[in-house]
């Protein structure tokens, strides 16, 4: 995380706005074990039957599992659907 | 995402399959370009996925070198296809409007609840105000049809307009006509309404033809209309009137039980619910007379929005219980209660100036019922007016012919 956007994660905090209005770190939800929105990506970087990597400022965000599909993706979010059975989170020094 | 899967439903979406190890890639280019990819799936060694109609067509040039379209789905490019089927379009087309011609138009007028004379002046009518079949039914104002048809004729009492699919109908009650009134003028005698004993006879015109305490019949004259003149020995026709006081008798016999059987409510009840449609009951939960003796109410649960539209609304039904018990009756209510009814039913015979003069009332008792046997003496105007007629003499004309 560059610090001008640790900077901006910060000051959102402090406003109390939304993370995501001022810094570029990216938004991850989940519901349940079934679904995963990550919004504020940079792609796919990996789209297997088992595995979908994505790619956001702050590093890598793999998830493994099974029968996976995505269900939409556009310039900002993505949204992958099947059994997750883990997030792995690679982040950038 | 219904409602987006919906929406690219009806604008258009083409479904694209890539046949490409790399498909990441071709993920990430189509990100990059602004293009909304959805339902991506692995399949073979690719990927399926597909995007919008309108994004297709902006960046055909790249997609068509890079993948190939499998198939093109939507609502919009199945009307786009019409284009080229002229015949069936136009064909279409005329069907939907003479389909939309044929049911935005009365083609029959019917008039119910009068005769075929009555039924053609109200179309007569209806012609004259620009109401010819066939006429839209937008130009039907049932309100004012109504009125100018309840104003233009005398005999109804009753109008009432509407349409029924491409028919107009109009439903008309007839007044039925009111029994003529004797005039004062006109002439008339008296009669008797009832049997009964002359006890006064108060004649204001015409001659009296009963003293007091005659014996009358029902239908007897009291007071003729008819009297001689004084001074050419004629006979002429008056208009009568008076009053004639007379005793009647009223017979009763009554009965009352004893012991009366009473169903009392417990505190029980079951409900059954049924589902209406078009004026049938299906039901749907409890069950049908559930108990021995039982007093049934039923009410109607209209679905919003569901009842309004269609004709299908829920009927409650409840049953609640009810136990025969037996009661005793003592002998002075069981008098009292014949007693009422027996004064009720007198003034239902009689008329209003009615005044008892002697009343018999005797009660008895045997295992199961007790009796009332009465004779009440009333003393009552027992006159009716009725019209009467001269008879032409045609005796005369004959003999001279």
């Amino acid at each position: 995380m560059s610090k001008f956007n640790n900077f901006r994660s910060k000051l959102a905090d402090e406003l109390e706005i939304p993370n995501d209005a001022l810094s570029d770190n990216f938004d991850l939800r989940m519901h349940g074990n079934k679904k995963v929105i990550i919004e504020n990506h940079l792609g796919i970087k990996i789209y297997e039957d088992n595995m979908v990597s994505v790619k956001t400022n702050d590093g890598d965000i793999t998830i493994k599992g099974s029968k996976f599909k995505i269900e939409e993706i556009n310039n900002y979010k993505v949204i992958v659907k099947g059994n997750i059975k883990e997030i792995i989170f690679s982040m950038k020094e | 995402m219904l409602i987006f899967k919906l929406m690219y439903l009806i604008r258009g979406y083409v479904v694209i399959h890539l046949d490409d190890i790399n498909s990441e890639k071709t993920l990430n280019i189509l990100r990059r370009r602004n293009i909304t990819v959805w339902d991506v799936e692995n399949k073979n060694k690719g990927i399926k996925f597909k995007i919008s109609y309108d994004d297709y067509i902006r960046h055909s040039e790249l997609i068509n070198e890079i993948m190939k379209p499998v198939r093109k789905k939507g609502f919009m490019l199945k009307l786009n296809k019409l284009k080229f089927r002229k015949g069936f379009s136009i064909g279409l087309f005329i069907l939907i409007v003479s389909l939309y011609l044929l049911t935005s138009m009365i083609w029959e007028v019917e008039v119910v609840g009068t005769n075929q004379i009555n039924t053609k002046k109200i179309i007569e009518l209806l012609q004259e105000n620009q109401i010819k079949t066939p006429v839209s039914i937008s130009q039907i104002e049932e309100k004012k049809l109504e009125t100018l048809i309840y104003n233009s004729f005398e005999n109804y009492k009753f109008v009432e307009v509407f349409v029924e699919g491409s028919k107009l109908i109009i439903f008309v009650k007839e007044k039925i006509p009111e029994p003529s009134k004797i005039k004062s003028n006109e002439p008339s005698s008296i009669i008797s309404s009832k049997n009964a004993i002359i006890s006064k006879v108060i004649a204001k015109s015409g001659q009296p033809v009963v003293k007091e305490g005659s014996v009358v019949y029902e239908g007897q004259t009291l007071i003729m209309g008819i009297v001689k003149n004084k001074n050419s020995e004629e006979f002429v026709m008056v208009p009568s009137d008076g009053i004639v006081y007379g005793k009647t008798y009223y017979n009763f016999e009554m009965k009352e039980e004893k012991i009366r059987n009473i169903n009392v409510a417990t505190n029980k009840s079951k409900t059954v619910y049924y589902l209406k449609i078009n004026g049938n009951s299906i039901k749907i939960i409890g069950d049908k007379e559930p108990y021995e003796n039982y007093n049934y109410r039923e009410s109607n649960i209209y679905v919003p929005i569901v009842s309004k539209l269609t004709d299908i609304s829920i009927l409650k039904g409840v049953y609640y219980e009810e136990a025969a018990t037996e009661v005793q009756i003592d002998e002075k209510t069981a008098q009292n209660k014949m007693k009422v009814s027996m004064y009720d039913e007198l003034l239902k015979r009689c008329n209003e100036d009615s005044r008892i003069i002697k009343s018999t009332i005797n009660f008895s008792e045997d295992e199961d019922f007790y009796y009332l046997i009465a004779q009440i003496e009333v003393i009552e105007d027992i006159g009716e007016k009725v019209r009467i007629y001269p008879i032409e003499d045609t005796t005369e004309e004959t003999k001279e012919d």
